[in-house]
């Protein structure tokens, strides 16, 4: 008898030591689920808000910005336009490979400071060779070099995306006008789109991005630059808060030679049909049957 | 670059662009975020800029705002009795010296015209006004021209959709002496996890 | 006994199967001290990856998946092969199959359970889980591959758990199993079994931006190590539980499995050679990855001495396993068994997921390591797996040889060897 009564004591001892144990090693989730708030869990698809939910979760998101980072920023939810068709063009025998594109995508979209992130990388290529294994995204010296050209790749905005199609919680999406978006909001962060995307577009945020007060671009799209939370996936959006109102995209504005051209692929007097129906145009990995909406074209 | 001449058609593109421009369709300015106006040809209601050294040089001094101050090239020109034209930048050994010439096998008579500090002469011996420098540049750089014309070339700005739009002079972005971009250094590295550029990565940044 | 003593039995039931759980050997205790220990390391780390991030993982925007995806991905194996007990029992009516086709079905629930726990260590965003439940959140199927994964690994799960809790539960109240109550589900858990694997496969291979994985072998190959790491864990399962407790079990189902290892061994070697031929001897962009895989590229080499390892051990399983020495050696055999194992788990994992990230879709070459983080959390769910299936054996063996029944059976001294079969 007490025996049984020292096991079962035991026992009860034992439950109580693991419970505690279990208890001290979740102890950091404190800190999480404190950011965490209930309408966030509980927010639903972009698709699925109606416009007094988006406000709502627009005007949280603002006050998360203020408080986190310290920066009073504006962020709006901009629909695509009708008649409107984005698409992209790049000269590669304009580019110098200054990744000034780089650059002002890294400002304009709110990138992570710490990484450089940036949603365009640019390959320093061989001449007379389209092996992208002897391309190099890292060169460090003065450009253009002596029997180089180059080739910057950011999202294709394909019309077959493997993206889309991989995603298990349609959590990104062909909009209208050809852009694929993502809804931070509802990413649950599994990266297999970053697995199926045959152009490394895609980026994932392995921690919360840092970018200081004074830097943060305060015009912000809700689909777009807004900063991301951590555990989500992003992606070039062909600057739609920008594209949207009629804007180029920031990393065409800083181009300093002038190698890329944008505009509305439904407009036959857009420069972008002119460069498409004159210049000798390929996509990327075309025999991939993307079909993306990124043209590079060389000049002759 | 090819120089391959495609005069009259060049004379003809550039002549439809002039004219664009003198129609100044600057009623364009539709506030942005609309659908764009489909008969709106972006290159038609632009402006090409004009750069400021077409009418003189900057001098290293600064006005009292701080303000460069730029010489037009009439200051010192209108003083001096001018000499025969060099052959070569390396004659040039009181003004202009030490100016950099890279342009092909020309010489500065191809285009430069003596006494005539505001005018070009092009090939066929027309001359034109300094500001309509594009000409000078177009009497070679055909395909250029055209691209330029389609807006393929020359960078673009503004509104995609029909705004309004000031385009590049060549001079803008090529130096008409030394009109190849030079190279420089590029900027952001990138610095994404584990990416190999020495003390660069994230956990040297760290 | 009337359907509505099933409500107080049943419960009644569980509370026992509960009890049962806390209760063993000093062995038993101290192998569950050791499981817990480090499954709470595990945990700890899963929560510091959850707070700072997945920063703490070696894994990158280039090499997006690592060791955790290797793990689910041959858990899913696992899975899969533990149900070869099943093919022979009931598909070629072999009865000595019987009495331990649920040792397979309790290990193919412990290694679903740690495919569940490896997918959510790999989510950026856990607390969003309920985004991929149909009906609740926005379920994309039919397109994407990882709902059709969601389906029939869940399915699989719930399958085995009917099942074994099935008879389990019909053996504790003395009663004698309705075949139409589990016979139709053991013939789905069959076709099922290849499914996950499959749909598993086409997960990957369905990526037509990653050659090393676009080929239609992957999901044969995929199977084919299935029934390699099944069958060689089961073998070695039974051995262990014979020597630990009181349940007898015969020759006849450790020969059967050695038969279909010595099958399963050889088709994957060649496969893995069919693979190696065409990408090696076409040469080009395409076989660049299995090129970085096998020999290192550019002064890289992370992954050769993996991937020798794995083929090592393959070999010298297929080699222990076709000796004739080894007819007779349950050493000799145990060796191909744990080769085999650990061979399949490096070819399956590391060597599947990461080369398909080396070079990236732009042709850089960055290496992936796991990180500290990255093995507390996966041998922490390796422990989990391993607490889910003791518990499950220790319960199923304990109803099975009568120890533990509705009312005790005075006098009934039957052990596993003479206690009837527990299927039909």
């Amino acid at each position: 008898m007490t025996q049984t009564t020292r096991r079962v004591a035991l026992k009860v001892l034992g439950a109580t030591l693991g419970a505690s144990a279990f208890a001290h090693a979740m102890e950091p989730l404190r800190a999480w689920s404190k950011d965490l708030s209930l309408d966030q869990f509980l927010q639903r698809h972009y698709k699925e808000l109606t416009s007094e939910e988006l406000a709502e979760g627009i005007r949280r998101l603002e006050r998360e910005t203020r408080e986190e980072y310290g920066r009073e920023v504006t962020i709006r939810d901009i629909r695509p336009q009708e008649g409107v068709q984005f698409g992209y063009a790049l000269s590669l025998s304009v580019c110098i490979g200054c990744r000034k594109c780089a650059e002002a995508c890294h400002v304009e979209n709110n990138h992570d400071r710490r990484t450089n992130n940036s949603y365009i990388r640019v390959l320093e290529m061989d001449q007379g060779s389209f092996d992208m294994e002897k391309g190099d995204a890292t060169y460090e010296h003065a450009v253009p070099a002596k029997g180089k050209y180059y080739m910057p790749v950011q999202c294709q905005q394909c019309d077959n995306a493997p993206c889309v199609k991989v995603c298990p919680v349609q959590a990104t999406w062909k909009e209208p006008d050809g852009i694929v978006a993502v809804d931070y909001n509802w990413c649950i962060g599994c990266r297999y789109c970053e697995a199926a995307c045959p152009y490394h577009a895609r980026r994932f945020n392995w921690t919360k991005p840092e970018v200081p007060a004074g830097e943060i671009n305060p015009d912000q799209g809700y689909l777009s630059n807004r900063i991301r939370p951590q555990g989500v996936v992003e992606k070039c959006t062909f600057c739609l808060h920008r594209t949207r109102e009629g804007r180029m995209p920031a990393c065409l504005e800083a181009c300093p030679t002038g190698a890329r051209v944008f505009g509305n692929l439904l407009d036959p007097k857009s420069e972008i049909r002119w460069v498409l129906e004159n210049k000798r145009i390929f996509v990327l990995k075309e025999e991939l049957g993307t079909r993306p909406r990124f043209f590079y074209f060389f000049d002759v | 670059m090819h120089a391959s001449l495609h005069l009259p058609g060049a004379a003809v593109i550039l002549g439809l662009l002039c004219v664009a421009h003198a129609a100044g369709c600057q009623d364009r300015d539709q506030p942005p975020g609309l659908r764009p106006a489909l008969d709106a040809t972006p290159i038609a209601s632009a402006s090409v800029h004009r750069p400021d050294k077409l009418s003189g040089v900057s001098t290293d001094r600064r006005d009292s705002l701080g303000r460069p101050i730029r010489a037009a090239c009439v200051t010192c020109h209108s003083l001096r009795r001018p000499d025969a034209l060099p052959t070569s930048t390396a004659e040039l050994d009181e003004f202009h010296v030490g100016l950099r010439f890279e342009h092909g096998g020309l010489s500065c008579a191809s285009c430069h015209v003596i006494g005539e500090q505001d005018t070009l002469r092009k090939a066929d011996g027309t001359l034109v006004p300094m500001r309509d420098a594009m000409q000078l540049c177009a009497q070679c750089h055909g395909p250029q021209l055209r691209d330029y014309a389609n807006g393929a070339h020359g960078g673009m700005n503004g509104s995609y959709a029909g705004g309004a739009r000031v385009r590049n002079h060549c001079v803008d972005c090529h130096d008409p002496h030394v009109p190849a971009f030079q190279p420089s250094m590029p900027v952001l590295p990138p610095r994404d996890r584990f990416v190999a550029a020495p003390g660069t990565g994230e956990g040297a940044h760290r | 006994m009337g359907k509505d003593t099933h409500a107080i039995t049943y419960p009644r039931f569980l509370l026992r199967v509960i009890g049962q759980s806390f209760e063993g050997s000093w062995r038993f205790y101290l192998w569950m001290t050791v499981l817990t220990a480090i499954a709470l390391v595990g945990a700890n780390a899963w929560a510091h990856q959850l707070v700072e991030g997945m920063r703490v993982t070696g894994m990158s925007d280039h090499v997006s998946w690592g060791l955790y995806i290797a793990n689910f991905t041959f858990g899913v194996g696992l899975a899969a092969g533990a149900v070869m007990m099943v093919i022979p029992a009931y598909l070629y009516d072999d009865h000595e199959m019987h009495d331990v086709v649920i040792l397979g079905e309790l290990l193919a629930i412990a290694a679903i359970v740690m495919c569940l726990l490896f997918i959510v260590a790999d989510m950026g965003r856990p607390d969003r889980f309920w985004h991929i439940l149909p009906g609740l959140g926005r379920f994309n199927w039919p397109i994407s591959m990882l709902t059709w994964d969601v389906i029939v690994l869940n399915g699989y799960l719930f399958i085995n758990l009917h099942i074994s809790g099935y008879l389990i539960y019909t053996r504790y109240l003395g009663r004698k199993p309705d075949r139409k109550w589990y016979l139709p589900f053991v013939f789905l858990s069959i076709g099922w079994a290849v499914s996950i694997h499959t749909v598993t496969a086409f997960l990957y291979s369905g990526l037509g931006g990653r050659p090393f994985w676009n080929s239609a072998l992957l999901a044969p190959r995929f199977i084919a190590s299935a029934f390699i790491t099944g069958p060689a864990f089961v073998i070695l399962l039974l051995q262990l539980v014979a020597r630990l407790t009181r349940l007898r079990v015969g020759d006849g189902p450790i020969r059967t499995l050695t038969s279909v290892l010595r099958v399963t061994v050889l088709l994957n070697l060649f496969m893995l050679g069919s693979e190696l031929f065409t990408s090696l001897y076409t040469g080009g962009t395409h076989s660049t990855a299995v090129t970085y895989l096998f020999f290192g590229l550019h002064g890289k080499s992370a992954l050769v001495p993996w991937i020798w390892s794995a083929v090592a051990l393959n070999v010298a399983s297929a080699a222990l396993l076709h000796l004739p020495a080894s007819r007779g050696s349950r050493a000799f055999l145990n060796a191909a068994c744990v080769a085999a194992f650990a061979g399949v788990w490096i070819e399956k994992g590391m060597g599947l997921i990461i080369p398909g990230f080396v070079p990236s879709t732009l042709h850089e070459l960055v290496e992936y390591v796991p990180s500290m983080a990255e093995w507390k959390i996966t041998a922490g769910i390796w422990a989990v797996g391993f607490m889910v299936l003791t518990i499950a054996i220790k319960v199923a063996l304990t109803v099975l040889t009568g120890e533990m029944a509705v009312e005790p059976r005075s006098g009934d001294t039957r052990t596993g060897e003479h206690a009837p079969p527990l299927m039909h």
